[in-house]
């Protein structure tokens, strides 16, 4: 059985090798390449204009969007992180023998 | 007369799979005992410290963006920051998270510039300098990063980390083919889904999962084996979102313009000049890595600024080198005596 299987293996091993090989160089022709990436930003589109279409009819009733309430998020993160960098230049000049850095923060 | 030892074959392997499945075991990740020194939006930086450190100079791992970062922390025996712990290092890492809806809008400079420059001086608060050592897109990030901004570096280690995007292999074909457009592709996620990313990744090797198998089959008899791949599998299929912004200045600038190569990059409004970089600096590549080739990491050392640099090219695979048995007893010393020796 060991001995069968070890054959099989060797076997198998040339076999993904060439395939692997192979199927790399199809891959990579722009004969498979082009025709995927028309595909799937062509899919991406339609996916764009559908939620787009469906954000502007949202906003009609006068409500909050998604895209709006992840902007007003991320602003607030970056709010965050200018608020971080402050404390860290106040505690710098406060304390200027130290090595540069912010205190930690769990 | 003693009888020839039988070696144990697919039987004992699939025998070890099902006993493993009916217990449900899960790899244990993550392990290494450690403190949260920052949080800052979803990233956190981790502190691993051993109880008496031999050496001054920390150490910062920057994780690739669309990984885990416990890839450098797979279990016990496998996890390369405890191995760093046990001889004396201490080591910082981050941990991205997981970008939420909003993190659309984070851009290189955000995470590139803000969190890792952040990182770098928190790790270097206690001593002044620290080694950054960057893997995979996470080297790419260190690299950028340490060319604008070398203040607080000791030393940059750019471990499967891709530079000349000009010999980035197939995932370079498949960006700048024509009809593949970056601005439907944010506009309809925000994030780019992970799972769209591991299926291009799963495009450079469609044998993969066959050879998966057979390797199972072949040796899931061995305990030790089994719970480093059921760990690696775990990690492999735990990926990260690309916050969608970053994505398209990353495929765009780099990817396409090849922008660290050609000097044209920028962080945080300073240029990154990879000549700019006079630290030491160490490059690790592999062999069998397709997603990051040798030609594509070995520019960074034809580049810096750096008299003290070198390149490493090991045997093995983008993942299974550094996460391996043999990269034990041979990468994870190299790597710390580059470090011990410029503590």
């Amino acid at each position: 059985m060991s001995k069968l299987w070890d054959t099989w293996k060797t076997g198998f091993a040339t076999w993904e090798a060439t395939t692997a090989q192979y199927l790399e160089k199809v891959m990579s022709t722009p004969a498979v390449l082009q025709p995927a990436a028309t595909m799937m930003t062509a899919v991406m589109k339609t996916k764009a204009k559908a939620d787009r279409a469906m954000t502007s009819w949202w906003a009609l009733w006068g409500l909050s969007t998604r895209s709006d309430q992840e902007r007003s998020l991320h602003k607030l993160n970056q709010l965050e992180s200018k608020i971080l960098d402050l404390q860290e230049v106040i505690s710098q000049l406060s304390q200027p023998s130290r090595p540069s850095g912010p205190s930690t923060r769990k | 007369m003693n009888q020839p030892v039988k070696k144990p074959g697919p039987l004992e392997s699939l025998t070890a799979l099902l006993s493993r499945a009916a217990r449900r075991v899960e790899p244990v990740v993550g392990q290494t005992p450690h403190e949260v020194v920052w949080r800052e939006n979803k990233w956190k930086l981790m502190r691993f410290a051993p109880a008496v450190p031999k050496y001054r100079t920390p150490i910062l791992l920057v994780p690739s963006l669309i990984n885990r970062w416990y890839v450098l922390d797979l279990g016990r025996g496998r996890s390369l920051i405890e191995w760093l712990v046990a001889q004396g290092h201490v080591v910082y890492c981050i941990d991205w998270g997981t970008p939420g809806d909003e993190d659309r809008y984070l851009t290189w400079d955000d995470i590139g510039g803000s969190y890792v420059g952040r990182a770098v001086r928190l790790a270097a608060r206690e001593t002044g300098k620290t080694h950054v050592l960057g893997y995979c897109l996470g080297g790419t990030i260190a690299t950028a990063y340490v060319a604008s901004h070398p203040e607080g570096v000791a030393s940059l280690l750019a471990l499967a980390a891709p530079i000349d995007f000009d010999r980035a292999g197939i995932m370079a074909l498949w960006t700048r083919t024509p009809g593949f457009e970056l601005g439907p592709l944010v506009d309809a996620f925000g994030n780019v889904p992970w799972r769209l990313m591991q299926a291009s990744f799963k495009m450079l090797r469609p044998t993969l999962p066959a050879t998966k198998a057979v390797s199972l089959l072949d040796r899931a008899w061995d305990d030790e084996f089994l719970e480093s791949f059921m760990a690696s599998e775990k990690w492999g299929n735990d990926n990260i979102s690309f916050p969608g912004a970053c994505y398209a200045q990353y495929i765009q600038e780099l990817y396409r313009e090849n922008r660290l190569v050609h000097g044209t990059f920028s962080v945080l409004g300073k240029p990154a000049k990879l000549s700019a970089i006079t630290c030491p600096v160490l490059a690790i590549a592999f062999v069998h890595d397709n997603i990051v080739p040798v030609d594509a990491a070995r520019p960074l050392i034809d580049l810096v600024g750096s008299r003290d640099k070198q390149l490493v090219v090991e045997n093995g695979g983008h993942v299974g080198a550094v996460i391996s048995r043999k990269a034990v007893t041979r990468l994870w010393p190299a790597m710390s005596t580059f470090w011990a020796q410029r503590d």
